[in-house]
């Protein structure tokens, strides 16, 4: 455990509460560049400081206009005709005293073209309304470095969001309703004969009452494979008599079963014995990888992985190592503490088994690794079963003739995501609209109106790549899209701001499962839609 | 359901110079100036909203400044609404925010001042507070867009008197409670010690004696002993933990951690009924944890040196005795050197709280000394001992907070509050943000889910049908008349049961001579001497009766000056005709009145049959889902929809 001084952790007390202190501590060693800080960039930025990175880099060319003011809560007049990369940064900079901050008063068009090398020294690029033709550029760049990169924009009532990195690996996916593999179906000997020292016509009523509900179906397994060539209950026939040979256990007075609470949660629970005893297949994928052929670069999560495999092949026969979290169960402290510490200690001995193959890896491969604490093998035992590897898509397949047509052709029939699909296409649309006249929709002179025709022939040509006809909210949602005038509205900004730190996060602390494809959010209807392409 | 049919429609206004104009003169009330509340003030502000008015009672914490982004360290400790307020101000001088330190429960924010505003906006982190501000826009009708967000997780909803689900029509969850029995004899999970510590050990040395905790009183009863012995047992109990005159705080700490986690707990090994089906508790004895404990206590005491208001906020048991990794869980002695150091540190540095201190999930040393005693009563129990942290995220229920979740929530809050003053209610959406990656059944990612708003629940005991307000002078009105004139006879309820919070007041046949001789003393009482506070402006006072299966709330406003004339009953009641609920048994006829209601919902005669003077409108509620004729929208809808003209000018400004 990484230890936090006291005023930090009390300044971070409610989140250190989600993603713990170690997720803290990656947060607070994060370099962060922005480029572009209008709205959507400046309160993208502003969530991450809040939550504690190490530092960061704004670059922007832009100097502070009167209607910069309208919009950007990080800017004030005294800030007029100067750089906004600086009124910016500096405002930052007060909102967290531990968080440095610096900025480049340049476009990051030309640093992009310029000085490619200038974005390798950072965890994560966030780049904010940016074209197509230079975010792909920028991808190149991030990719070759290994450096994370979060595309965000906001364009009037629509917004966007995607990630981009060759690989992203999740340890601690934090799933909603996560239900520990307790081993009733194969208990360990150890389980077996801890619950097989219980004899249940011999208890008095009140040990009868407390006998805990694991206890009680690793017996009824135990018989009923017994009576079965060793096989569990299959087919609903078998389960409906698994459930009576328990309920047959219990006490009865004049023929009728007496209320036991560990009786009904037994009954409850019954499921565990037949549900949920494989390897999930998002792990087997990890498990088959390319990545598992190891050299002496192999990244930590690739070597654990590794020694993780070896484990299932050797000691864990098929088995990943037991999580020995016990659920809450009616039953004496006493017993529930014996039966806990049995579970405690095969879990204990599972990572102590993956440790030892991890130090026999890491030697083989000569690995370039310095240590990996047992804290750190203890928590892979123990999220092994919701490990997940993400490979995002490149943006050159998104926007190029492999991106996935067939999603958004469907999409665009698919009455919950017709709108959003067309906005996706028709914010493609607006780019392309730029590369010709060098403006956006609705911004020059002449009145939005007269623009619609214009986008709506390069509308009409993205959509014919994509091989799909007009959605019924074509002609309206062209209309708004040469309305919006490519501005950035505050509160739009400021809900695809929060979503955006909110990826961030989870992909510098490497908890939760960050969006895989491209996320719309539509702030008309207040949806959302993630495409992936 | 999703919000498809919403777009188009909202582009084509948000632009447009009659919304400009109406988003800067509309009067706004936000409630909250927390997490929610700084993203809000902002967003509003940059929106080109004007004139806001925020209220909140808080001051501002150093655990506030991850999220509640307006606040620097320097502010700690100021009120929230007021550094707030100018903060963004400062920014946006064009913005006039003007706001109040004070509880949103207080008398003087009655109806009469909610219906100054076009919209309410609530950032709450209370289910009370939040209640009752629903209570005030239902009664003052004005739309209420309310909020709410837990780490990852959001929503967002819109509530418009008959023409939306107000927010209490779907009944909400309330703070799970444990027996009393298990937190006084039988814990058997850190949680039952962590309270037994936070509401009973705490409250007893720090907290104001006169407080007897729930736990306290029906403990005594529990173990089976008279009335008379209960009370004289409790306050024996209670002068125990009085510090005698010229006792040292060492000692005194001394004298408690003997008594509760060894004299208590042989007392209740000796109640043997408890341990037959359970392992009993083992004492903790002092002397024996002495040699690890004794280094750190000072027998003179501890005494205030130049330490600043400032340190005594920040005293911590913990650092004084050097324990710094707050996660991982004590050993036994250091629980005991905790215990001892933090209620020396009370009685001698902070004595001027003693005898009324509050627990604070924010006051280091509350938490320690009820991390301390917990873990301490865990040992006795075979309780596994928690660390700190997680202690005091138990103790003070502690809600995970981010700023992502608050930015985007904001963002939806102000988003449907321009929706509103765009006209455009039927456009408004509850909208749920999900933890990370939700997969619906469609497989299709979401983060935001929207969803159709649902009409108004006809069984809501607070929107419903049984939506009353009451003008009455509750200084010269007693109880008996509420009880007869308002009561019996205006709403022909047979026997009623009163209740607001803190007190309840019951008829019936199955109350039992002493219990009717109770209540009756409450009959001559003027409203506002009532027990709890009394019935007073802005009271909310629940109406019910079992027989009727009906329930009512009644919002009452003090109101002292009468024409006779007009009203000669001196007293007027509004708002909605109740009605029974629908599943009410009808078989009970030889209740007076009400029961032919049931079936009376479009039928206007007969009510006026029931209703000596129909005092208030009596029109039926519609509330299937269909959708409704103009004719049937509720007031606030009408007003709303009157805007709706803003779609076809559409004036770019640019």
């Amino acid at each position: 455990m990484v230890e936090i001084k006291d005023p930090k952790s009390k300044k971070y007390d409610r989140q250190l509460r989600i993603w713990g202190a170690h997720g803290q501590a990656a947060l607070e060693s994060a370099k962060i560049c922005l480029l572009n800080c209008g709205p959507t960039g400046s309160e993208t930025l502003k969530n991450l400081v809040l939550g504690g990175i190490a530092g960061f880099t704004i670059v922007d060319g832009s100097k502070v206009e009167q209607q910069d003011l309208g919009n950007n809560f990080l800017l004030s007049e005294a800030d007029l005709g100067h750089s906004k990369a600086q009124g910016v940064s500096s405002l930052l900079k007060e909102l967290n005293d531990s968080v440095t901050g610096g900025f480049v008063e340049t476009d990051p068009e030309q640093l992009i073209n310029d000085q490619p090398a200038f974005f390798n020294n950072f965890s994560l690029v966030i780049a904010t309304q940016l074209r197509e033709a230079t975010m792909l550029k920028l991808d190149d760049i991030c990719r070759a470095e290994g450096v994370k990169l979060l595309a965000v924009r906001s364009y009037g009532l629509v917004a966007t969001l995607r990630v981009s990195a060759a690989e992203h690996a999740i340890v601690e996916t934090k799933p909603d309703n996560a239900v520990g593999d307790l081993r009733f179906h194969a208990p360990w000997k150890e389980l077996h004969d801890f619950a097989m020292s219980f004899k249940l016509a011999e208890m008095d009523e009140i040990m009868h009452k407390h006998l805990p509900f694991a206890i009680l179906l690793i017996q009824a397994v135990g018989h009923w494979k017994a009576g079965h060539q060793g096989k569990l209950p299959s087919g609903s026939k078998e389960r409906t008599d698994f459930k009576a040979l328990l309920k047959s256990w219990q006490r009865q007075i004049d023929g009728i079963p007496v209320e036991e609470e560990n009786f009904s949660e037994a009954m409850t629970n019954a499921s565990k014995v037949w549900s949920q005893h494989g390897i999930p297949s998002e792990v087997q994928a990890i498990l088959e990888d390319d990545c598992m052929n190891l050299n002496s670069s192999s990244s930590t999560f690739w070597c654990l992985a590794a020694a993780l495999k070896r484990f299932i092949e050797q000691e864990g026969q098929g088995c990943l190592p037991l999580e020995g979290t016990l659920p809450d169960m009616h039953a004496t402290t006493d017993l529930y503490l014996q039966l806990q510490r049995v579970y405690q200690t095969k879990a204990e001995s599972d990572v102590t088994a993956v440790e030892t193959h991890l130090r026999a890896i890491l030697k083989d491969n000569a690995s370039s690794i310095s240590s990996i604490s047992r804290a750190e093998v203890k928590l892979f035992c123990k999220n092994a079963r919701h490990l997940r590897l993400v490979r995002f898509r490149r943006l050159s397949e998104e926007f190029g003739i492999s991106c996935k047509h067939n999603v958004l052709r469907q999409a665009l029939t698919a009455e919950d995501q017709a709108t959003n699909a067309t906005l996706y296409i028709l914010l493609r649309a607006v780019d392309r609209f730029y590369e010709s006249h060098k403006h956006f929709p609705g911004t020059f002179d002449s009145p939005p109106e007269s623009e619609i025709p214009m986008l709506k022939a390069k509308a009409g040509a993205l959509l014919s790549e994509v091989g799909a006809s007009p959605s019924p909210a074509w002609d309206d949602c062209l209309a708004e899209m040469c309305r919006f005038g490519a501005g950035e509205l505050h509160c739009v900004a400021a809900i695809i701001a929060g979503m955006a730190a909110q990826e961030g996060i989870k992909l510098l602390t490497k908890q939760f499962v960050p969006q895989s494809g491209t996320l719309v959010y539509n702030a008309m209807g207040s949806t959302t839609s993630v495409f992936c392409l | 359901m999703n919000g498809e049919a919403a777009s188009p429609g909202w582009p084509q206004v948000v632009r447009a110079k009659l919304l400009q104009q109406r988003m800067k003169e509309a009067k706004i009330l936000a409630v909250g100036a927390g997490g929610i509340g700084c993203e809000l003030l902002k967003t509003l502000a940059l929106s080109g909203f004007e004139n806001v008015q925020v209220v909140d009672m808080d001051t501002i914490e150093t655990s506030n400044l991850n999220r509640q982004f307006l606040f620097r360290k320097r502010h700690v400790g100021q009120s929230k609404a007021k550094v707030a307020a100018e903060a963004v101000q400062r920014f946006r001088p064009s913005c006039k925010i003007n706001a109040m330190q004070a509880n949103i429960k207080e008398p003087q924010y009655n109806v009469g001042w909610f219906k100054g505003f076009d919209l309410v906006l609530n950032g709450l982190d209370n289910l009370d507070a939040r209640r009752h501000v629903n209570r005030l826009c239902l009664a003052a009708e004005v739309p209420l867009v309310e909020s709410g967000t837990a780490a990852y997780l959001g929503q967002v909803t819109v509530h418009i008197k008959g023409t939306y689900e107000c927010f209490e029509c779907q009944p909400k969850a309330t703070p799970k409670t444990y027996p009393v029995c298990t937190i006084r004899n039988t814990p058997d999970k850190p949680i039952h010690c962590i309270v037994w510590a936070k509401d009973l050990l705490f409250q007893r040395l720090f907290g104001r004696a006169d407080v007897v905790s729930d736990l306290d009183e029906a403990a005594e009863k529990a173990e089976g002993e008279t009335e008379g012995d209960a009370a004289a047992a409790a306050e024996q109990e209670a002068s125990f933990f009085v510090r005698q005159t010229g006792e040292s705080s060492f000692a005194y700490a001394d004298r408690v951690f003997h008594r509760v986690f060894c004299f208590d707990i042989e007392r209740v090994i000796s109640m043997k009924d408890l341990w037959k089906t359970r392992k009993p508790p083992v004492p903790l004895r002092l002397d024996e944890l002495r040699h690890a404990a004794a280094g750190a206590a000072s027998t003179n005491g501890i005494h205030k040196s130049s330490s600043s208001q400032q340190a005594t906020a920040d005293l911590s048991a913990c650092r004084l005795l050097g324990i710094r990794d707050s996660h991982a869980a004590w050993s036994t002695a250091q629980s005991a050197q905790v215990f001892l150091m933090a209620t020396q540190l009370f009685l001698d540095l902070r004595s001027d709280e003693v005898g009324a201190a509050v627990f604070d999930k924010d006051d280091a040393l509350a938490v320690e000394f009820v991390a301390a005693a917990s873990n301490l009563r865990s040992t006795c129990y075979s309780i596994s001992p928690l660390s700190l942290f997680d202690i005091k995220g138990m103790a003070g229920n502690i809600v995970h907070a981010i700023a992502t979740t608050n930015a985007i929530v904001s963002g939806l809050i102000v988003a449907e509050a321009i929706k509103l003053l765009a006209g455009m209610p039927e456009n408004c959406r509850a909208t749920h943000l999900r933890s990370s990656v939700h997969t619906g059944r469609s497989g299709r990612e979401r983060i935001i889910g929207p969803s159709m708003l649902e009409p108004p629940n006809p069984n809501c005991p607070v929107c419903g049908t049984a939506q009353l307000s009451l003008e009455i002078d509750t200084h010269k009105t007693t109880f008996k008349e509420l009880l007869d004139r308002v009561v019996r006879r205006k709403l022909a309820v047979a026997q009623p049961t009163i209740q607001y919070d803190g007190f309840m007041y019951e008829e019936g046949p199955d109350l039992d001579e002493d219990e009717v001789a109770d209540y009756a003393k409450f009959l001559g009482r003027p409203l506002h001497t009532l027990p709890a506070g009394g019935i007073k402006d802005s009271s909310v006072v629940e109406v019910s009766d079992q027989a009727q299966k009906l329930e009512l709330s009644i919002i009452v406003t003090h109101q002292e000056e009468w024409d006779e004339e007009k009203d000669p009953e001196a007293f007027s009641l509004g708002g909605k005709l109740p009605v029974a609920s629908a599943d009410a048994p009808a078989e009970d006829s030889s209740v007076a009145g009400l029961s032919s209601l049931t079936g009376a919902n479009d039928d206007d005669e007969g009510i006026e049959e029931v209703f000596e003077e129909p005092a208030f409108e009596a029109r039926p509620n519609l509330t299937s889902k269909r959708k409704r004729s103009d004719e049937e929208q509720s007031p606030i809808e009408k007003r709303l929809k009157a805007a709706n003209n803003l779609g076809e000018d559409c004036e770019v400004i640019d």
